[in-house]
C-alpha cells in the first residue's frame, strides 16, 4: 500500500498556488524589488550593499506573509470549514495527515522562493549593470546562501503555524501566536544581550526577566541564526561548520514541532 | 439619477480632496516642534525593533540623515544648521552604524560634514574607530582618522599612527607612507592638509561630496600660494609682511587670489594665513 502522504501534500501545494493572496503578495514583492533600483540609486558609496539588503529583505518579508496568510489557511480552511471530516474518514492516520499538508507547503515554499529569487537576483544584476563599480565584495554564493537560509527559517515558522493550529480553535488564534513566536524568534538574540547587559542602555531589569527571557530563549526557535544578510551583504566569509550547525538546528527543530503537532492532533477531538 | 448621484459626488469631493492635502501639510509645518530633540532611540532597542531587517533598518536611518541635511540647503540662515541638528546628526548615523557597523555610507558623510561644518571632529573620530575595526580591509577609514587627527586636533604623532596603519591595507595609496613621515616635520601644515585632500578626492566618487573637497583644496592651494609668498618677503626684507598689499606692492604676487568660501586672504599678527570665511 502507498503512503497517502504524497497526494495530500501535492493537493496542498496546488490550493495553495491557486490561493488569490499570492498574487497580491507577487505583485508587492515586484514592486519592491522595482524599488531596489531606485533606493540603491541613492546611495554614495555602497550601492551593492544596499542593493542586496533590499533583494534579501524583500524575499524574506514576502516569504513571512506568505506563510502568515497562504501557510496557515492551507491547514486551517480544512479545520473551520469541517472538511477536514472528508479526510479524516479515509484511511489516513491525524500524524500522516499532518505530515502530508507540511510537505504541500514546504513545496509551496520552495517554489515561490525560486520565483522570487529569480528576480532579486535580475534587480541585483540591474543595479550591478549600472553602478560596476560599486560592488567590491559582492559574491553571488553568498547571496545564495543567504536565500537557502531564508528558506529553511520560513519552512521552521510554518512547521510552528502546524503545531498552533492542531490545538488552536481558530485560524487566527494561530496566526497570532505565529507572529508573537517569529517576532521571539528574530529579537530574542538581542533581547538577550540587553537583558543581560543593560547598563549600556542605563535601564534595570529584575532577575525575573532574565530568567523569563532565557527560558524563552531555550523553547522559541532562534530565527536569528538563519538571518546572515549582513554577512551576504558585505561578502564577509561563513565558515562551513557554521552552515552545517545552523542547517542541522533547523531540521532539528522543525521535526520536533512536528512531531509534537502529530501527538496533539492525533489526541484532539473534533466536535 | 441614481446612477450619476454617485459620480457627481466624486467630482465634486475631488478637488475639494486635493486642495485639503496641501491646506494640511500647510498646517501641519506650522505647529510647534520641540527644539533640541537629537534624541535617538538606543541602538540596542534600534536593533531588537529591527528584527531581522537590521540591515535596512541601517540603510533607512542614514538615508534619513541624507534627506535632511540636503534639506538644510534651502535654508538661508547662517550657521546652516542648529547645535542640536548636528548632534541629531551624528546621533542618527551612530545608530545607522550600530545596525550595520560595515556600512561604509555613514562614516563618509560623518566624516565629509560632521567635521568640517558641525565641528564634532572627536565624535567623528569616534565613529571612525568604529568603522575601522570592523571594515579591517579599507584604508579609507583610518586615513580619514590620520587626516582628523593631524588638521582638527593637531595630534601628528596619532596622526601618523593612523596613516601607517592605512599604508598597510590593500590598495592603499603609495603616498600615505610617505604623507606619515612627513607629518614629522612641523611647520609643513597646508602643504600636508593638500596632499590628505588629494587623496580623498582620488577615492570619493559621490559628485556633491567631491565638489566640497574641490573647493577645499582650492582654497588650501590659495593658501599654500600665499604662504610662499610670505616666505619670500621674510627672505628678502627679514621681517613680516604686514598685509596682503604688502606682498602685491612688492611685486611677490600679481594679485589676491580668491577665497572659493567668499571670505578675504590676511595676514594674522603671527604671520600666518588666514582667511575671514574661516573655510566655512
Amino acid at each position: 500500500m502507498t503512503t497517502p502522504i504524497w497526494p495530500i501534500a501535492v493537493i496542498t501545494f496546488k490550493e495553495g498556488i491557486r490561493n488569490r493572496a499570492i498574487y497580491g503578495i507577487s505583485i508587492f514583492a515586484l514592486l519592491l524589488l522595482g524599488a531596489n533600483i531606485l533606493i540603491s540609486g541613492m546611495m554614495m558609496q555602497e550601492l551593492g550593499k544596499v542593493a542586496v539588503d533590499m533583494a534579501l529583505s524583500t524575499i524574506s518579508f514576502t516569504g513571512l506573509l506568505l506563510v502568515l496568510f497562504v501557510g496557515i489557511n492551507l491547514m486551517a480552511k480544512d479545520l473551520d470549514k469541517r472538511t477536514i471530516y472528508m479526510v479524516l474518514s479515509r484511511p489516513i492516520s491525524r500524524p500522516q495527515y499532518i505530515i502530508g499538508k507540511f510537505l504541500g507547503v514546504i513545496l509551496l515554499i520552495l517554489t515561490t522562493i525560486s520565483i522570487l529569487s529569480i528576480f532579486a537576483i535580475i534587480s541585483i544584476f540591474m543595479v550591478k549593470l549600472s553602478y560596476p563599480g560599486y560592488f567590491p565584495r559582492f559574491s553571488w554564493p553568498l547571496v545564495l546562501l543567504a536565500i537557502s537560509f531564508i528558506t529553511i527559517a520560513l519552512i521552521l515558522l510554518s512547521a510552528l503555524t502546524f503545531l498552533f493550529a492542531s490545538f488552536s480553535s481558530t485560524s487566527f488564534i494561530t496566526l497570532v501566536l505565529t507572529v508573537v513566536s517569529y517576532i521571539i524568534g528574530q529579537s530574542i538574540t538581542d533581547v538577550k544581550a540587553l537583558v543581560e547587559a543593560p547598563q549600556t542602555v542605563g535601564i534595570k531589569v529584575s532577575s525575573v526577566t532574565v530568567k523569563v527571557v532565557q527560558a524563552a530563549y531555550y523553547i522559541f526557535p532562534n530565527l536569528s541564526i538563519f538571518d546572515i544578510k549582513l554577512q551576504a551583504a558585505h561578502g564577509l566569509p561563513i565558515s562551513w561548520s557554521y552552515v552545517f550547525w545552523a542547517v542541522s538546528y533547523g531540521v532539528v527543530y522543525t521535526c520536533l514541532t512536528i512531531i509534537l503537532a502529530g501527538i496533539i492532533f492525533r489526541r484532539r477531538e473534533f466536535p | 439619477m441614481q446612477r450619476v448621484l454617485p459620480i457627481i459626488l466624486i467630482l465634486l469631493l475631488l478637488p475639494v480632496h486635493v486642495s485639503i492635502i496641501s491646506k494640511v501639510t500647510e498646517a501641519k509645518k506650522l505647529l510647534p516642534k520641540g527644539e533640541d530633540t537629537s534624541y535617538v532611540l538606543p541602538s540596542p532597542i534600534l536593533k531588537i525593533m529591527a528584527l531581522e531587517f537590521d540591515g535596512l533598518a541601517s540603510d533607512y536611518t542614514f538615508l534619513k540623515a541624507l534627506v535632511f541635511f540636503g534639506s538644510t540647503f534651502e535654508r538661508q540662515e547662517k550657521p546652516r544648521l542648529k547645535n542640536w541638528e548636528w548632534r541629531w546628526m551624528y546621533n542618527i548615523l551612530k545608530a545607522s552604524t550600530d545596525l550595520d557597523p560595515y556600512f561604509l555610507d555613514p562614516y563618509y558623510v560623518a566624516e565629509a560634514q560632521l567635521t568640517w561644518e558641525g565641528n564634532m571632529v572627536r565624535e567623528t573620530n569616534t565613529l571612525l574607530e568604529k568603522g575601522s575595526r570592523y571594515r579591517d580591509w579599507d584604508w579609507m577609514l583610518p586615513f580619514y582618522l590620520g587626516f582628523n587627527s593631524f588638521y582638527f586636533l593637531h595630534e601628528d604623532a596619532k596622526a601618523s599612527e593612523y596613516l601607517m596603519e592605512a599604508s598597510k591595507r590593500p590598495g592603499a595609496s603609495p603616498m600615505l607612507a610617505s604623507l606619515a613621515g612627513r607629518l614629522a616635520y612641523k611647520g609643513k601644515k597646508t602643504e600636508n592638509a593638500v596632499i590628505f585632500l588629494q587623496v580623498m578626492i582620488k577615492r570619493t566618487e559621490d559628485e556633491n561630496i567631491r565638489k566640497q573637497y574641490e573647493t577645499r583644496l582650492n582654497a588650501f592651494k590659495h593658501i599654500l600660494f600665499l604662504e610662499r609668498a610670505a616666505a619670500v618677503y621674510q627672505e628678502r626684507f627679514k621681517r613680516q609682511p604686514e598685509t596682503m598689499d604688502d606682498l602685491i606692492a612688492k611685486n611677490i604676487i600679481k594679485e589676491i587670489p580668491e577665497d572659493p568660501y567668499g571670505g578675504k586672504f590676511y595676514i594674522d599678527k603671527d604671520g600666518s594665513i588666514k582667511t575671514t570665511s574661516e573655510l566655512r
